[in-house]
């Protein structure tokens, strides 16, 4: 294609765009809407998610070894709990550490434990590899011989993945339909401009100019609008988290995802998803109403 | 040049349009097609430039079989080919000489070989005088000389008019008979359908006529043969 009929395309493709303001209007905003929840739930998501792994490494899971098992067998028991399926990382803690935590802990204190010996057992503590597995893990480990007993943070834990789980799914609905309203929108008005020109594209057909030359314009209204819509709450996303990531003081485990970083990486993912429902939106119609 | 081979031509309504036309028209020939309304004759020539295409048989224009015709190679087809209509479809919002290099902007040709062929097919109809007016301030008859021109302005093999004097009183018909005249002059053969009785009877040239479908009659130097 000429460099000229790379401008042609743009300048008539802006053209139809202010044409049509209304409309382009519309479906700019839609897009824009639709993104900004999108962005809104991914920001949000992955802040949930950062939080909930703060949470969760503080979610471990401890077993109490059996004061049957011999010393020696201990390392062949933190193998054997290391193999399980779903075990991410097996950390031994001897009866003897656990009593030094415990007088650390009691500090001033500490004498009521003397006279006692040691009452406490040696401990493997575990973390799964996916914390919505923690209670299946749990149970496994339960379930190993040489362990007495296991403890973790049973009640707290499920309820909040529930949530996530429920959150999001309503999420993923929400912001399909509106990425197929978009689309739908743009598509709609580039059917608007592809009537309003008919006079001129029957002509272009007439005297042989190609498909690709006279869908040129619309593909260019269809991905700019989609690229504008796209701008926008990339714009204010970028700004509305870089404001509570300046001014909002949080304490962990409630910390945002850094900045930088995550504001960039949601903006490709507008941008791009920008790009596609425009692309796709101009495809349709053209497909549909710009057959030779 | 042209030829079509049993064509037969149904609409999605079941009108039988066309109904088994064979005929041959050669390069440079000039030729006018008439017949009772409704007869086939819009059909005939929208069959040339594929704006419709046959239920039935071949057509051969310059060289392409419009049958096979790939869908990306219509465009190329068409530019071997000028239409002309009768109410001209001049696009409003452009000047005369936007006109017609609207046809040759829309192919990609270069900006020097639109600014030379435009001068001269506005020289050739006569219009290069007003170049810079809109359609709507022009005459019937110099609008149909804008389309005419544009017509022209790719150098095509072929003209192909649909009544092009229909909506024109008899000065402005014979304006733009004398064009094609000189058109076909230099070698381009000119495919005419019309319903102007003086025309085809003053100025003869091989006449096909067409009755609900078929070809019942093709005359050289023929006469138009019907009343109205
Ligand atoms: N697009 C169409 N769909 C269905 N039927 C059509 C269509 N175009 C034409 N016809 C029918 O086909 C027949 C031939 O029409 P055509 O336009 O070719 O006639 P014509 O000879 O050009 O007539 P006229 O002299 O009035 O222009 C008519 O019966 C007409 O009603
Ligand atoms: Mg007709």
């Amino acid at each position: 294609m000429k460099i000229r009929t790379v401008g042609r395309h743009a300048r008539e493709g802006m053209r139809n765009l202010f044409r049509n303001g209304w409309m382009t209007f519309a479906s700019i905003s839609a897009v824009a809407v639709t993104l900004f929840i999108l962005g809104g739930s991914i920001l949000l998501s992955l802040n949930v998610q950062n939080i909930s792994l703060n949470i969760e490494s503080q979610l471990q899971i401890n077993a109490y070894v059996s004061n049957v098992v011999p010393v020696k067998a201990l390392p062949a028991l933190e193998k054997r709990l290391a193999h399980l399926s779903g075990v991410r990382s097996v950390r031994f803690v001897s009866k003897v550490q656990a009593l030094k935590q415990m007088k650390q802990i009691l500090k001033s204190n500490a004498d009521i434990m003397t006279g006692l010996g040691n009452p406490l057992p040696n401990a493997f503590i575990l973390n799964a590899v996916n914390p919505q597995q923690t209670a299946a893990v749990a149970k496994e480990v339960q379930s190993t011989p040489g362990i007495e007993s296991v403890q973790y943070g049973q009640s707290f834990l499920p309820k909040l993945l529930t949530i996530m789980n429920v959150a999001r799914d309503a999420a993923v609905i929400l912001i399909g339909g509106l990425l197929i309203l978009g689309m739908f929108l743009i598509s709609n008005t580039i059917r608007v401009t592809i009537f309003t020109r008919r006079r001129e594209i029957e002509i272009m057909k007439l005297v042989g100019a190609t498909n690709g030359f006279i869908r040129g314009p619309f593909f260019v209204e269809g991905t700019l609008m989609g690229l504008v819509g796209a701008a926008i709450p990339s714009v204010v996303l970028y700004e509305l988290y870089r404001w509570i990531a300046q001014t909002v003081k949080l304490f962990p485990p409630f910390t945002l995802v850094p900045y930088p970083l995550v504001i960039t990486h949601v903006v490709w993912v507008l941008v791009a998803c920008g790009l596609f429902m425009g692309v796709w939106g101009s495809l349709f119609s053209m497909r549909r109403f710009l057959r030779v | 040049m042209i030829e079509m081979q049993d064509v037969w031509k149904e609409y999605g309504n079941g009108v039988a349009a066309l109904s088994g036309i064979s005929v041959r028209i050669a390069q440079g020939e000039f030729c006018y097609v008439v017949g009772p309304s409704g007869a086939g004759k819009s059909t005939f020539i929208k069959l040339m430039y594929r704006e419709e295409k046959p239920t039935k048989g071949q057509i051969f224009v310059g060289g392409f079989n419009i049958e096979r015709l790939r869908e990306r190679q219509i465009p190329m087809m068409r530019r071997h080919i000028g239409v002309v209509f009768q109410d001209y479809k001049l696009l409003q919002p452009l000047t005369v000489y936007e006109n017609v290099s609207f046809a040759l902007e829309v192919i990609e040709a270069s900006r020097k070989t639109i600014q030379k062929r435009v001068a001269e097919v506005l020289e050739l109809v006569g219009l290069t005088e007003k170049a810079n007016m809109l359609p709507r301030e022009l005459s019937g008859g110099e609008q149909q000389r804008v389309g005419i021109a544009r017509a022209l302005v790719n150098k095509p093999s072929v003209i192909i008019a649909d009544e092009p004097t229909g909506n024109l009183d008899p000065d402005n018909s014979w304006t733009i008979m004398k064009l094609f005249q000189r058109v076909n002059d230099r070698g381009t053969t000119i495919v005419m359908a019309t319903h102007n009785r003086e025309l085809v009877n003053s100025v003869r040239k091989r006449v096909i006529a067409i009755e609900q479908g078929r070809i019942v009659r093709d005359q050289e130097r023929g006469e138009y043969g019907y009343e109205d």
